[in-house]
């Protein structure tokens, strides 16, 4: 039976989404799985983390681990992963999953994939599928080393509220500070905003927009929609949106249940970011805007008429319930 | 301060790509220096302009990477190596680190800087195992540097929460993004110069090295085949009279793809 070590992503307190589906997979793989979970004050989600499904919660609670540093991170996951003797260690698709992973795998002399779409754990290796050149293709790989490291695509796996898990506290002992990598200052992303990576519903704003008010009209869309606001690169470049709402391969990576494309035409590096969207709906003046290929709904026409008629209907919809 | 930044050539995703019985069809394919190395390069040059900062590129692989070479050269770096060894052809990231090691433990350097991750590849991963590899502090995803003192530098990190402001300390690895910076473009002098300039391109044993030392002959993972993406199905577009399509379309994300 294979052991998987699933890193919990947690922000504000809350466990993330990745975490359940990483679980959910892992069982779904036959694997035992365990969790490991890293932070100032995490003890205490040691319950919900069983009951989404994992089997041994190492719990690495201290004060110096308040802020994210890479080193001392990937230390305390090592250390998780050669209790347990994990033969596959996954992280959720997050900047601090991508700067430990490798860190993880250069330790335990194991191969890392990143943004890996599907497992494989029937032949006689294990084998990963995962995009490559701008998402343009997917690769399959053949891992040579006992162990995986390996960053999950946002959304590739689904959770399974089925699945649970017992608890069974493990605690890890602090490591050593990094003296050399030392964490400053932390300058928090605008409080009160909903961050793009957890919405359910994204709106992005792209060239057609044109100006500020084009940015401040689709703006009213996200907010009826209680949706994470995004851009795409064109308008960033602009100074019209600040870089963390970009959504791309440059930027975040985005798989929410319904992403509208709005002015975009959809460069691949953007669709990098949100390919893995569950539902996108895209507005374009172009019929031949290459957004329009990945679009479940297309609407051709000018976001400054279709927006407000937009806002309209979704406002009529909602009466309805 | 002397820095040593890493280019790799890449296929230029802006092309069409064709995934034929499991490869990628080869023909009329361009290469360009990878985008985040090329950032890389730029903070380098700027490094040598504000601090007077030595800069030396290193290449691992490619074939015959001379225009990309001479391009980094045009911008404004002053010295370039190239590694290509036949017992390279198969290494993954591990292995160039390996290599990219032994370049770094030949030289003097005080900052290694590499783009976050490979367009062609987009692993990611490259940057932080060297840094592993030689016990170095290192910081990925980063989008601004500031010059402290000798041993000391300042990287603001793109984190989960926000902007992390990252206090290191020389020698260290630190692997950018793409937003820090806009690369320039080499002017026709540059260019000219960068012509006569000698690139010393060596295979391992050059470096001082073997294909034993890296590892070469043990991939930890190897590329099995290329599929094309899955493209996702289903995609109506609507064109008319703006209301009826809007209303439509918000009916159909509200009945059929139970959206709103």
């Amino acid at each position: 039976m294979a052991k998987v070590l699933v890193v919990a992503e947690i922000k504000k307190g809350n466990i993330k989404s990745s975490t359940t589906e990483l679980l959910s997979k892992a069982k779904s793989l036959g694997a035992e799985a365990a969790t490991v979970a890293i932070g100032a004050d995490v003890g205490a989600l040691a319950p919900e983390l069983a009951n989404a499904g994992s089997d041994t919660q190492y719990i690495l609670e201290d004060a110096g681990m308040a802020f994210f540093s890479a080193g001392p991170y990937a230390s305390a996951v090592v250390d998780a992963a050669k209790q347990f003797e994990a033969d596959l260690i996954w992280f959720g698709f997050s900047e601090s999953g991508k700067a430990m992973a490798p860190r993880v795998a250069a330790q335990l002399d194991a191969a890392c994939a990143t943004e890996i779409t599907d497992i494989d754990l029937s032949g006689k290796h294990v084998e990963v599928i995962r995009p490559a050149i701008t998402n343009k293709v997917m690769q399959r790989v053949k891992v040579n080393t006992p162990k995986l490291v390996a960053v999950v695509r946002a959304g590739a796996f689904e959770a399974d509220t089925g699945i649970t898990g017992s608890e069974n506290v493990v605690k890890l002992a602090a490591p050593e500070a990094d003296l050399k990598a030392v964490i400053e200052e932390l300058v928090s992303e605008a409080s009160g905003e909903i961050d793009l990576a957890d919405a359910d519903v994204v709106v992005s704003v792209g060239r057609g927009a044109k100006d500020q008010a084009g940015i401040d009209l689709v703006r009213e869309l996200a907010n009826d929609l209680n949706a994470g606001f995004g851009s795409s690169r064109a308008m960033v470049d602009g100074g019209f949106m600040a870089h963390n709402k970009q959504v791309g391969q440059t930027g975040k990576i985005v798989a929410p249940t319904l992403y509208i494309a709005i002015g975009i035409s959809g460069a691949i590096q953007h669709l990098a970011g949100m390919n893995g969207s569950k539902v996108i709906l895209a507005v374009n003046k172009d019929p031949e805007a290459p957004i329009f290929n990945v679009a479940d709904y297309g609407i051709v026409g000018d976001l400054f008429e279709v927006v407000p008629l937009l806002r309209e209907e979704i406002a009529k919809q909602k009466r309805k319930r | 301060m002397k820095i040593l930044v890493t280019a790799k050539k890449v296929v230029d995703v802006e092309l069409t790509m064709h995934v034929q019985d499991g490869a990628i069809v080869q023909d009329g394919m361009q290469y360009v220096i990878n985008a985040w190395d090329e950032s890389a390069v730029e903070a380098a040059v700027q490094l040598k302009e504000s601090h007077g900062a030595e800069t030396t590129l290193v290449s691992v692989g490619g074939g015959d990477n001379s225009d990309m070479i001479r391009r980094c050269y045009a911008m404004g770096i002053e010295q370039g190596i190239h590694i290509e060894d036949p017992a390279l052809a198969k290494a993954d990231s591990s292995i160039y680190a390996r290599v990219l090691q032994k370049v770094y433990e030949k030289g003097d350097y005080d900052l290694i800087l590499t783009g976050k991750q490979a367009q062609d590849t987009d692993s990611g991963q490259t940057g932080i195992i060297l840094a592993e590899y030689l016990g170095l502090p290192c910081v990925s995803n980063v989008v601004g540097i500031d010059v402290v003192d000798d041993q000391h530098i300042q990287v603001s990190r793109s984190g989960d929460s926000g902007t992390e402001i990252v206090s290191l300390e020389l020698p260290a690895v630190v692997n950018v993004d793409v937003s820090i910076n806009e690369p320039r473009l080499p002017q026709m002098r540059g260019i000219m110069m960068a012509k006569k300039k000698k690139i010393d391109v060596m295979d391992l044993a050059g470096l001082g090295t073997s294909a034993d030392a890296v590892n070469s002959a043990s991939p930890k993972s190897e590329v099995l085949e290329f599929m094309p993406t899955e493209t996702r199905k289903g995609g109506q577009k609507f064109e008319g009279d703006a209301a009826e399509i809007t209303a439509k379309v918000v009916e159909l994300l509200a009945n059929e793809a139970k959206a709103l």
